[in-house]
């Protein structure tokens, strides 16, 4: 295909890419470097508050922003290199608690707190959801066919249903007295408070991930048990093979490709968990680094928003999901060298 | 399953649409309002929509928006829905108009005390407060012979009292969910210990004996607690009231009506309400003091403020609260305390009265530190002392940041 | 064709891989089931501790509200035969009606028509008849299930979710219609294109892909609402305010979405043989007359497949939609989030849960009906890797 045609056709696709999602990385890349400031000011402010009856005034020394003759607000912009990098980090704190072997207090700081949750969560989650999507795929194979269609149905409930949905709809059975809650509490005759600490949390999140993205997993999977080589089978047979050894020599093997796939989609979705610290308010146990993001760019009351540390934070982000794909990167490099049209 | 009433509700609506009712002025420039969403704009907005061409956006991102939108030229909105923490950005950037001459011209039935004043200039119009009030069961300390607790000592003693006789889950709720509602908690108690935020030079002091004292007396309230307060909101702690799984809660006066709402509340007539309790003796009740309220956009011309004030005046107006008298504690003239106001007008006249929740930027970021790093001690990770250095340590880094320290 | 008999499997084995998919489909399936239950219930009853007060709802039935046994089982027999229905009429209906290229329009309008004629019979038709029935037949008419569709009734009518449910409709078509015209054009190119600039734009799709979605959309809010006076001095007068609008957030929806696509669409063109349209450019067609004539009319059951996918990010995004439309424009998810504000109440909460399972349901419809598709879609090479 010549140069200007593939241009042509991949320019729509290109172009919205740029500009929605290139343009603001650029932003946020520069950003990180910056620190912007609103030029401000110390005045003597009377101010006035109602009570249920009266008015409550006092005078006090606010600090406001100088306005500009344009109505605008004078900020200034200051590069400050690796300032934001370093805030985020706190590379002192975590290397004096990693010199005196103090994990508590690494876990004290925001950004080692969120990046041992976050790889946990991935590293964890991802052969769960390998492992059950492929159990579940084998299984309907496995079945009857006049079963295979309500089954399948049944199994892509998880992943279709909107996240914020499903976190919540979890987070109701456990939640309090919640029936699942109760219902354990029952089997095992004692009193339970799910939401109190952070390991029974961190397990109902694990939970909630395998079981929205494992019916992906699945049918992927299904799809794939699909085009399996029946005559590669049938030899594997008449070799002797037994039914643990056809599935580890020729099913999975015809498979990988499919694995590596949900790898790839897997690694960086859940590197990204977000939904699960707002749908199970876990904050105050783990935190993610997506979450950490977000946090900082939740404006207070007052407007303020850590803009410098939001977008260091955002490129550590990036740049642990890029460490985490370079494996199945080269993989995909060396198919696209090899099997080329 | 039943359709009918879903089919006659329907054709009512239907009828009622077209009829802009009771609204003594016509309005015919079009005007969008971004407020909060919460059950009193939504009674203020409905009653400004009956003057037509008016479209409200009551949303839950108001937050992030309304600095950006009401800095547009011309703003997105003419009208806002503000309170006392969220109206600083708006102050701050000059988005906000004064309202004087408006106020003389159409504004003659609000009472003095709603007029938001700063420097003598009316910036906001309010229209209710709202503050915490302490929540009992009656029945409960009628039948174990306790008094209404006054002090937060006092209310462990009952707490205690109610845990021996083993009358309900949990003697106490809180609203100690991590964040802005677990840092709201502290800076009440840190008030009602005499707490200060800043030193004279603008340096944090909340690690000072004050914060530490509110900080154990949290950890004390916790024990009678359910053990996942860190995830309460004030949703959650009304539920658990309503189902008669708590029997205290210090909560905020606009939750007040629904414990006498029949269709969510098993306790119905059983709760009363008093005086947010004091921390110290002779303190303020340990609470702060809130209100909520309009304003007008700067970047829009007269006739569209002129015209976006008398709606809101509409909105604001006797009807609607006495079509709406139980969904906040208005300051509109009108309105009737109810049995369970009782308790937030106690708190609000109490004397030495609580302070206002300072609208400052420097309290928006302390208010952001302590809700990051207080849960550390709730959940045992570090001291009082440690948790209170990290917050100061937060602060100032973020405080450096926004420019407001040096 | 007869399994061969090395093939056939030992009863512990069939019966372990049964139970284990008895148990996966229960996993799967309880906590939606819960929620559908929970939203015909009062307040009470829906946060009750005990789970047969959520199943049978005494507080609600106390309250007038409830089901008889007649009712339970007509109301099953409806629904039974919806599903029979959708599974195998409706699939031929549209393949007899829809022409070829057509095939998603067809589907689109009798997936609408059959749900309308599914909320007519079910909640007009059905009603009506046992409102009749039930005195005449004594005991068997007696509620014994509480159950009330008050809460819809808020949602639906008093809320005017329908209004967000037109607007979900709206993005999330564009974003699908969109999504994949763009993307099919990229993915063909991509497939048919060995040189490293295609490998490189491939990866860069894919780091883009991990970006933190927060991030891009603080970064698209100032702009949005300033874009008219950002645009001025190019559009002049005729420049808009991005924000709130429709258009501007399928947009973004878009390009979130573009990485996914293409990669998707690439593998599957990688699978339809080279041959197919270098024979068709020998003949003198060029690149795009090539795709037009040749590919297009093999390409679907790829473009579905990936075509659902869109439709569930779309369908199903909160982030974006929440910070970017305005009230008059809100899709369904956020709308939800409208239900947990600082003064939500328990009625609030059921009343969402209504929503939740409001939305649910037209993702069960979709499913239902291309299950097939999405499996075959997959299995002809959309996940070749």
């Amino acid at each position: 295909m010549k140069f200007k045609t593939f241009a042509a056709f991949v320019a729509p696709s290109l172009v919205m890419m740029l500009l929605f999602i290139a343009a603001p990385l650029v932003s946020v890349f520069i950003g990180s470097f910056q620190l912007h400031q609103p030029v401000l000011q110390e005045v003597e402010e009377e101010s006035c508050t109602p009570g249920f009856t009266g008015q409550t005034c006092t005078t006090t020394i606010v600090t406001r922003p100088v306005i500009a003759e344009s109505g605008e607000m004078l900020t200034t912009t200051e590069w400050v290199g690796w300032t934001n990098y370093t805030r985020v980090l706190n590379p002192e704190a975590a290397w004096d608690a990693v010199t005196s072997f103090d994990w508590n207090a690494l876990m004290q700081v925001d950004f080692w707190a969120a990046l041992r949750f976050t790889l946990m969560f991935t590293l964890v989650t991802l052969p769960l959801v390998i492992g059950v999507g492929l159990a579940i795929a084998l299984a309907v194979n496995n079945a009857a066919k006049h079963v295979r269609g309500p089954v399948i149905f049944v199994s892509l409930l998880p992943f279709i249903i909107t996240p914020v949905i499903g976190a919540l709809s979890i987070r109701w059975l456990f939640i309090g007295d919640g029936i699942l809650t109760a219902g354990l509490e029952a089997w095992l005759d004692r009193d339970l408070a799910l939401f109190a600490q952070a390991w029974t949390i961190e397990l109902m999140m694990l939970f909630y991930r395998v079981w929205h993205v494992a019916p992906f997993a699945f049918v992927i999977f299904y799809a794939g048990l699909q085009t399996v080589n029946q005559d590669t089978l049938e030899s594997a047979i008449i070799d002797g093979a037994n039914r643990f050894e056809r599935l580890r020599y020729v099913i999975v093997p015809h498979l990988a490709p499919l694995i590596v796939f949900i790898a790839l989609i897997h690694l960086m979705d859940a590197y990204r968990v977000f939904e699960e610290i707002v749908g199970f308010t876990s904050q105050a146990h783990v935190i993610s680094l997506q979450w950490l993001t977000y946090d900082f760019l939740q404006p207070d009351d007052s407007g303020n928003r850590a803009f410098g540390r939001a977008s260091a934070s955002a490129m550590l982000t990036m740049v642990g999901i890029v460490v985490l794909l370079i494996p199945l990167l080269r993989r995909t490099w060396r198919d696209h060298k090899g099997g080329s049209h | 399953m039943n359709l009918r009433p879903i089919l006659m509700a329907g054709a009512i609506s239907a009828v009622a649409l077209p009829a802009a009712a009771d609204c003594a002025y016509e309005n015919d420039v079009s005007l969008r309002s971004l407020s909060a969403a919460f059950e009193a704009w939504t009674a203020v907005t409905d009653a400004m929509a009956e003057c037509g061409n008016f479209e409200a956006e009551l949303s839950q991102e108001f937050r992030t928006l309304q600095p950006e939108a009401m800095a547009a030229n011309p703003a997105l909105y003419q009208l806002g829905g503000v309170s006392n923490g969220t109206v600083t950005p708006l102050l701050n950037a000059e988005t906000i108009r004064p309202l004087d001459d408006l106020v003389e011209q159409y504004g003659q039935q609000l009472r003095p005390n709603q007029l938001i004043r700063i420097n003598g200039q009316t910036m906001a119009i309010a229209m209710m407060v709202n503050t915490q009030h302490l929540m009992y069961r009656a029945d409960i300390l009628e039948e174990l012979d306790l008094d209404v607790p006054e002090t937060w000592d006092e209310v462990l003693e009952v707490a205690a009292a109610i845990d021996e006789a083993d009358m309900v889950d949990y003697p106490l709720g809180a609203t100690m969910a991590t964040g802005w509602n677990l840092a709201q908690d502290f800076n009440n108690m840190f008030l009602g210990y005499g707490g200060q935020f800043w030193n004279a030079d603008g340096t944090p002091s909340v690690n000072s004996e004050a914060g530490v004292s509110a900080l154990e007396t949290m950890m004390e309230m916790t024990e009678y607690m359910d053990p996942e307060y860190l995830v309460s909101d004030s949703t959650y702690v009304q539920q658990q009231l309503q189902q008669g799984r708590i029997a205290m809660a210090n909560l905020w006066a606009s939750r007040g009506a629904a414990m006498d709402d029949e269709d969510e509340s098993q306790v119905v007539g059983l709760v009363d309400a008093a005086a947010a309790p004091r921390a110290m003796e002779g303190g303020p009740p340990a609470t702060t003091l809130w209100w909520d309220g309009i304003v007008i956009a700067a970047n829009i011309p007269d006739e569209e403020a002129a015209a976006a004030f008398q709606v809101a005046m509409e909105g604001i107006d006797r009807e609607m609260v006495e079509a709406n008298n139980d969904a906040a504690i208005w300051l509109i003239e009108g309105y009737e305390p109810g049995r369970l106001a009782e308790g937030a007008i106690a708190t609000a006249s109490a004397s030495p009265a609580p302070a206002a929740y300072p609208s400052t930027s420097q309290m928006g970021l302390m208010h952001s530190a302590l809700g990051n790093e207080l849960p550390a001690f709730f959940t045992g990770d570090v001291s009082a002392e440690e948790a209170l250095a990290a917050v100061e340590a937060a602060y100032i880094t973020s405080a450096q940041e926004a420019g407001v320290l040096e | 064709m007869s399994t061969p008999r090395a093939m056939r499997q030992p009863l512990a084995l069939r019966l372990t891989s049964a139970g284990f998919l008895a148990f996966w489909c229960l996993i799967a399936a309880f906590p939606i089931v819960w929620i559908a239950v929970m939203s015909f219930k009062s307040p009470v009853d829906a946060f009750a501790s005990n789970p047969f007060d959520v199943l049978f709802g005494p507080a609600t039935r106390a309250a007038g509200n409830g089901l008889s046994l007649l009712d339970i089982v007509a109301g099953l027999v409806v629904l039974f035969y919806t599903v029979r229905l959708a599974l195998n009429w409706l699939p031929r209906m549209v393949s007899r009606f829809a022409p070829g290229g057509q095939m998603l329009f067809g589907w689109i309008i009798a997936a609408t028509g059959y749900a309308v004629a599914f909320v007519i019979a079910f909640f007009v038709i059905l009603p009506a008849v046992l409102g009749v029935l039930n005195p005449i037949l004594g005991p068997l008419g007696q509620p014994i299930v509480g159950l009330t569709t008050q809460h819809y009734q808020a949602v639906w009518v008093d809320n005017a979710f329908y209004r967000n449910f037109i607007n979900s409709m709206v993005v999330t078509g564009g974003v699908v219609t969109i999504s994949l015209t763009v993307g099919t054009l990229a993915g063909f190119a991509l497939a048919r294109s060995g040189s490293t600039i295609a490998f490189w734009l491939l990866i860069i799709a894919l780091v883009f892909r991990a970006l933190p979605h927060s991030v891009l959309v603080a970064g698209y809010l100032p702009f949005f609402v300033n874009s008219a006076e950002i645009l001025r001095p190019w559009l002049g007068e005729a420049a808009p305010t991005l924000y709130g609008q429709p258009l501007a957030v399928i947009a973004v929806l878009v390009s979130i979405n573009q990485p996914f696509t293409i990669w998707m669409l690439r593998s599957f063109f990688q699978n339809i043989p080279n041959e197919l349209d270098e024979a068709a450019r020998v003949d003198g067609c060029t690149h795009f007359q090539a795709f037009r004539l040749v590919i297009m009319p093999v390409m679907w059951p790829g473009v579905i497949t990936t075509g659902l996918f869109s439709f569930l990010l779309a369908y199903n995004d909160f982030l974006v939609t929440s910070l970017l439309l305005d009230q008059s424009n809100q899709t369904m998810v956020p709308a939800i989030a409208g239900y947990f504000n600082r003064e939500t109440t328990t009625t609030d909460q059921v009343e969402a849960v209504a929503a939740a399972v409001s939305i649910t349901a037209p993702l069960f419809l979709l499913v239902m009906i291309f299950q097939r598709q999405i499996v075959s879609g997959l299995t002809a090479g959309a996940v070749k890797g």
